[in-house]
């Protein structure tokens, strides 16, 4: 709380606010208005917050100055007031009330001028009700609030993806409601959003703005890696990737975070420099047990880094590399052999394997590993047979170890 | 708030003439009632055109008023003052305006008392507003960016106050529909109507939609008459201001002289030529015109009077006014309305001169009283009462109307009080007599608020018409407009204030003594699915009266505590609130569990038991260690008789116990979700998330381990290991398994067929694929398997049984399942349902 104010003072401060808002919106100043309702990102102690404080008939004054704002000014007052106050959860409340009526209004205009400015009351009600979620699940209340703001986005959505101009603005909130919906875990909330996006005939994706053409490859990407449809994760992702600004470090990281498994299950490795341009060490180990078939170093870096693996939600993805870093290790078996006895080069005898195992430090029983092998040839990493009988593993002649080639396991 | 200070320096102007011309009481008066509608007309236009044109507009108008209000825009507050004439005056007009800040706190006060009741409009403020905007509306034209400055500033500037200069305005301003319409210099002519509709004044007195256009023409007249008229006739009498009226036709010689100086200078700075360019650029920003409803077209033209001798204008001006409509009764007084408006045109020969295009539309008639009465005062009273739907599209669209009226209305109702008072009591003290205005302002609140709220809502009609029209004209698909008005219509049917008053309304409900039907009314608005069973409870538990939210209710006091003694009981499903003497208290239910444990008879009747031990615990909102094993036990139960969706049941439940903390074999039920997860929901997400939700500790318990196990021979295909884990199963892992072992099994014959070669043993195969359970050797059991899947088997040369691989890659299939049940789903066939259970007794 900054220095005494006196009543005039804060008046004054109010008022001033409250006649740019109002200037903003009967000059359609869509920026203007926007920066005025970005209330999350101020500080908690700025010139109207104070002057909030000190003069609690605020909402009084703004519903009787502008009453024809009266459902819009009071709770953003309210809002800004509980924020600087850091009560998160009245002013989240507060904000979705005048995010309603503003959204009400925004409806009715018919030029998207205020876009701006709905994108700001889109951002601002999730980065409110993130607060509000924290706050109230520190006090052991239900964090409901980012529920809350998924759903009144979802009216934004509503507002924006129809025919005509504000239609360039959707995306955005689709992007927002990604967010939501990605913390909250109810992701599959995603798909109806993607449809009327991707359905639309009468709108070119290409024609929404890069940065949220960028940030909707990137979540649709993600939605892919779960479902494990690796090709089109992959082309979302590199989307993605060739769209974001270069200079953002941190996207083109989050980004990599999951083109990286998903290249790696088809077959493409990373550079170590990448890696470690973009602090992604903990594919490190995975990308050099690919390299060299060595099945303990991945089981090893699974579970080393287990726990972020299975947050980020590449976990099943990594896990299924294991029959690639087996192919590899039947590769050097192969080449092994071929520099001793190229004759035989072909035929891999069980107990190799078996034996290559046990030094890997993992043990395994015969059976097991003719299943890996078996495996490895009903997927196609492997061209050849396997021979019960005489327990051996025959290569084919030609191209014993396809290339992926983009193709998935 | 440059639209205020405006507003504020006008009257501020006002001010100084009435100083100026202490003696001329009648003037001061006149300019006052002028000034209002003046001010808010250029607000008007200023609003209209939301664009950068309002603000050259507006700089434009600082600078006819005074150099220094140009200050007053960037300043906003305090400048005003220096507008020049007189300063005490100026300090008194101050804290009067609600609107202006002075630095003093005790004229807090002052603020509050007038802002308060704000919303409550002045009547001559708001129904000459209205007039204004209603000639917009119908006329399609709209007051845009281009106009100039009202001409009462420029002859203030001009005249500087003298007190010519109100006369002069008076005219052109309060008949725009003259100065527009290509007759300027008929402008007195049109003023000889007001004695005509003056009658209608006292009449629609009740009425106020009627009302307001009837205000607009006797404020007119008392212009040029009294001074005590004005607050007379704010306050709502109407008797009086009508009898003004033949004063006022005697005075308006004096006015007429004065208004071709006027007019020619408006016509210059809008030519009529320029109607349509306006017009045009208009299409671009909405605002504007002609209120017609296709539907009933063809039918108000049959209706419409005399249809051949009377204009197409007039015409449409029927057919505007019909389309409006609600029922027939209206639409035939409507009728009768239009041909008195035809008749009484053609007797006083404006029939071809009128531009009916610009004539605002009459009120509709909605009972009787105002039938009658409004066709007499139909020509200047205004579009009213349209139906809530046509409400304003934006609320906060910079279209004027709104603002305007409410904005001006406290200066204006300020000034009427404060000027009547000074008027009245001949005080010129300024501080006594922004005093006095209060006071007097507070005394007319409650009439204010009366009269208010019809004249709201004919407000609104008539904004969304002027908005709507805006749209219409700018958009060229008209089919999608009106679906678009339609969809805006809906959206205000929603809109925060229509909710406000739906509250409202209900409220008033709520707010009946009548404690039961309050309460139940309030659980029944929070919460329909509690409603049936709670409403009763409800009812009883707030007898004190107090109207509770579901969530304020007291769930214990609502709980039930059972009284039952029977340890078997048949499940129910309730369909009414539950009666204590047949639900089981805690210890009987104990001993009911104990019984389902211990019982021989099939896994029907355990099920049908645990359920109404469950529906016994929620009911008495028992969640302890007790519920937990009862959920446990029956979802064991359910596990082994392979019923699922009852798994599933209690799975869910069992989730939320163990979640607030009530203890349990949590892991072992973890390690169910998990195989449930992985090997039935197949969704890639929830076993994410089902995995990173386990504990250190969880991923040290056995059973989670095995389930972990399975997951990785799931994904990478291993059917050995899959089915040495399934052999090894801790608790129930395995029947979980179950469910997935035929999938698995028939995935690794695919897999053996494609990469053996050239045979495999089946007796191998029934080892790998977890045929031979417990060392006997049921190989046979697979033989059986493989030749059910398409499997081609030979016999080599020692005599044992081999599946012919490369044959069997192409033939092999997933046969239909045995117990295959047209709606797809076994487990609800009821028979083998019987079958699989009886078997386990």
């Amino acid at each position: 709380m900054a220095a005494y104010l006196s009543m005039g003072e804060a008046h004054r401060r109010i008022a001033d606010y409250l006649s740019r808002l109002d200037d903003a919106i009967s000059q359609s100043d869509g920026a203007d208005l926007a920066s005025l309702l970005a209330i999350s990102s101020a500080p908690a102690s700025t010139p109207l917050s104070d002057a909030l404080a000190a003069f609690p008939d605020f909402p009084h004054l703004a519903s009787d100055r502008y009453p024809h704002l009266s459902d819009f000014l009071p709770p953003l007052l309210r809002a800004i007031h509980s924020h600087s106050l850091r009560r998160f959860g009245d002013a989240y409340s507060s904000f979705e009330k005048a995010a309603s009526a503003f959204l009400q209004e925004f409806r009715n205009w018919e030029t998207p001028w205020a876009m701006e400015a709905m994108h700001t009351v889109a951002l601002e009600i999730r980065l409110l009700a993130e607060k509000a979620d924290r706050e109230l699940a520190m006090s052991g209340k239900n964090p409901d609030k980012l529920q809350a703001a998924g759903s009144f986005l979802m009216k934004v959505f509503g507002a924006l993806a129809v025919k005509g101009p504000k239609r360039v603005g959707a995306l955005y909130v689709t992007c927002q409601l990604f967010k939501i919906y990605f913390r909250l875990g109810t992701v599959n909330l995603c798909r109806s959003v993607i449809r009327s996006i991707e359905t639309a005939r009468n709108f070119d994706f290409e024609d929404f703005p890069v940065k949220d053409k960028v940030t909707y490859m990137y979540y649709t990407g993600r939605l892919e890696v779960f479902n494990e449809n690796f090709l089109v994760a992959d082309q979302k992702l590199t989307y993605a990737l060739m769209y974001c600004n270069p200079q953002s470090e941190l996207n083109m990281r989050k980004i990599l975070k999951f083109l990286i498994p998903v290249k790696l299950s088809i077959g493409v490795l990373p550079r170590r420099t990448l890696l470690e341009k973009y602090n992604l060490l903990e594919y490190a180990d995975i990308v050099t047990s690919l390299r060299r078939g060595d099945l303990r170093l991945l089981k090893q870096a699974l579970d080393k880094h287990e726990d972020q693996l299975l947050k980020c939600g590449v976990y099943l993805v990594l896990e299924k590399l294991e029959l690639q870093v087996y192919r590899r290790l039947v590769k050097k078996i192969h080449i092994i052999q071929r520099q001793k006895e190229p004759a035989k080069a072909h035929q891999i005898k069980l107990e190799v394997l078996v034996k290559t195992l046990k030094w890997l430090g993992i043990t395994m029983d015969v059976d097991e590993v003719e299943c890996i092998m078996a495996c490895l040839i009903y997927k196609n990493l492997i061209k050849g047979y396997f021979a019960h009988k005489s327990k051996v593993l025959v290569l084919s002649k030609q191209d014993p170890f396809p290339k992926l080639n983009g193709k998935p396991v | 708030m440059q639209i205020i200070l405006t507003c504020l320096t006008q009257v501020h102007f006002n001010m100084a003439t009435i100083l100026q011309n202490m003696g001329t009481i009648t003037i001061t008066t006149h300019k006052l009632q002028i000034t209002i509608p003046l001010s808010k007309e250029e607000q008007f236009n200023i609003q209209t055109a939301p664009g950068y044109a309002t603000n050259n507009y507006y700089y434009q108008n600082d600078t006819h008023n005074d150099g220094s209000s140009g200050n007053n825009y960037a300043q906003s507050y305090q400048n005003y003052p220096s507008s020049g004439t007189n300063a005490v005056q100026n300090s008194s007009t101050v804290p009067a305006n609600s609107f202006s800040y002075q630095p003093q706190y005790n004229q807090w006060p002052y603020y509050h008392n007038h802002s308060a009741p704000s919303p409550a409009v002045n009547p001559v403020a708001g129904s000459s507003n209205i007039d204004n905007r209603v000639v917009n509306t119908t006329s399609g034209y709209s007051y845009p960016s281009a106009e100039p400055p009202p001409p009462g500033t420029t002859s203030w500037k001009s005249n500087s106050g003298a007190s010519v200069a109100p006369p002069l305005q008076a005219p052109s301003v309060q008949e725009p529909q003259n100065q527009y319409v290509q007759h300027p210099q008929e402008t007195p002519a049109l003023q000889n109507q007001y004695p005509y509709q003056a009658p209608g004044v006292p009449v629609s007195y009740n009425y106020y939609t009627n009302q307001a256009p009837a205000y607009q023409q006797t404020a007119y007249p008392q212009n040029n008459t009294n001074a005590n008229q004005v607050p007379v006739s704010n306050h709502g009498d109407q008797q009086k201001s009508g009898s003004l009226t033949t004063d006022s036709s005697s005075e308006n010689k004096i006015q007429i002289p004065a208004i071709p100086r006027i007019a020619p200078g408006f016509s210059m700075v809008i030519p009529k030529s320029e109607k349509k360019i306006i017009v045009a650029d208009l299409a671009k920003k909405p605002a504007y015109v002609s209120v017609s409803v296709p539907k009933n077209d063809a039918k108000a033209v049959q209706h419409g009077p005399d249809a051949r001798s009377v204009p197409f204008s007039l015409r449409n001006y029927g057919m505007r006014n019909l389309s409006r409509c609600k029922n027939d009764a209206q639409r035939a007084a409507c009728q009768s309305i239009i041909q008195q408006i035809t008749s009484k045109a053609l007797s006083d020969g404006t029939l071809l001169t009128k531009n009916w295009d610009t004539e605002p539309l009459f009120p509709l008639p909605d009972n009787l009283l105002g039938m009658t009465e409004t066709s007499s005062a139909n020509n200047s009273s205004s579009l009213s009462k349209s139906t809530p739907k046509k409400r304003l599209k934006s609320r906060w669209e910079p279209v004027p109307e709104e603002k305007v009226t409410e904005k001006v209305e406290p200066v204006a109702k300020t000034l009427m009080n404060g000027s009547a008072h000074h008027n009245f009591e001949a005080k010129n003290t300024s501080g006594n007599n922004w005093n006095f205005g209060k006071f007097d302002h507070s005394a007319h609140a409650p009439l204010n608020k009366i009269t208010q709220r019809p004249f709201k809502k004919q407000k609104m009609g008539s904004y969304s018409s002027v908005i709507r029209n805006g749209n219409t004209s700018s958009d060229s698909d008209k089919e999608q407009d009106l679906t678009k008005y339609y969809a805006s219509a809906s959206a205000l049917a929603n809109s925060p204030e229509e909710k406000k008053r739906r509250e409202h309304r209900s409220k008033r409900f709520e707010k009946s003594k009548d404690s039961s039907s309050k309460s139940r009314n309030s659980v029944v608005n929070k919460d329909v699915h509690t409603r049936r069973p709670i409403s009763a409870l409800a009812t009883r538990s707030s007898e004190n009266g107090s109207s509770l939210a579901v969530e304020d209710l007291d769930w214990d006091a609502l709980t039930v505590k059972g009284t039952c003694q029977e340890i078997e009981k048949r499940y129910l499903r309730l369909t009414s609130a539950p009666d204590p003497s047949t639900v089981r208290p805690e210890h009987v239910l104990e001993k009911a569990l104990s019984m389902v444990e211990t019982s021989q008879k099939n896994y029907l009747f355990k099920c049908d038991q645990l359920k109404s031990i469950r529906q016994d615990l929620t009911v008495q909102r028992i969640q302890n260690e007790l519920t937990v094993k009862v959920y446990e036990t029956h979802a064991r139960l359910a596990l082994q008789a392979g019923d699922l969706p009852e798994f599933n049941q209690c799975q869910s439940q069992l989730k939320r116990l163990y979640k607030e903390g009530n203890k349990g074999c949590d892991f072992e039920f973890s390690a169910y979700n998990l195989l449930c997860v992985m090997l039935h929901s197949n969704n890639k997400r929830d076993l994410l998330s089902s995995m990173a939700s386990l504990s250190k500790e969880a991923k040290q318990d056995g059973a989670v381990k095995h389930a972990l196990a399975v997951h990785s021979a799931v994904s990478s295909g291993n059917y050995v290991i899959f089915f040495k884990l399934y052999k090894q199963g801790p608790n129930l892992n395995s029947c979980l398994m179950d469910l997935y072992v035929e999938r698995m099994r028939f995935e690794a014959i695919k897999c053996i067929s494609r990469s053996y070669r050239p045979t495999v043993p089946v007796v191998y195969v029934a080892r790998v694929l977890g045929f031979l359970l417990n060392g006997d050797d049921r190989s046979e059991e697979c033989e059986i398997w493989l030749k059910a899947h398409g499997a081609i088997l030979s016999l080599d040369n020692s005599g044992e049984l081999q599946i012919d691989t490369k044959a069997s890659a192409t033939t092999l299939y997933m046969p239909e399942p045995e117990n295959a049940v047209a709606h797809g789903d076994a487990s609800l066939a009821v028979n083998d349902f019987f079958a699989r259970t009886s078997e386990k007794v």
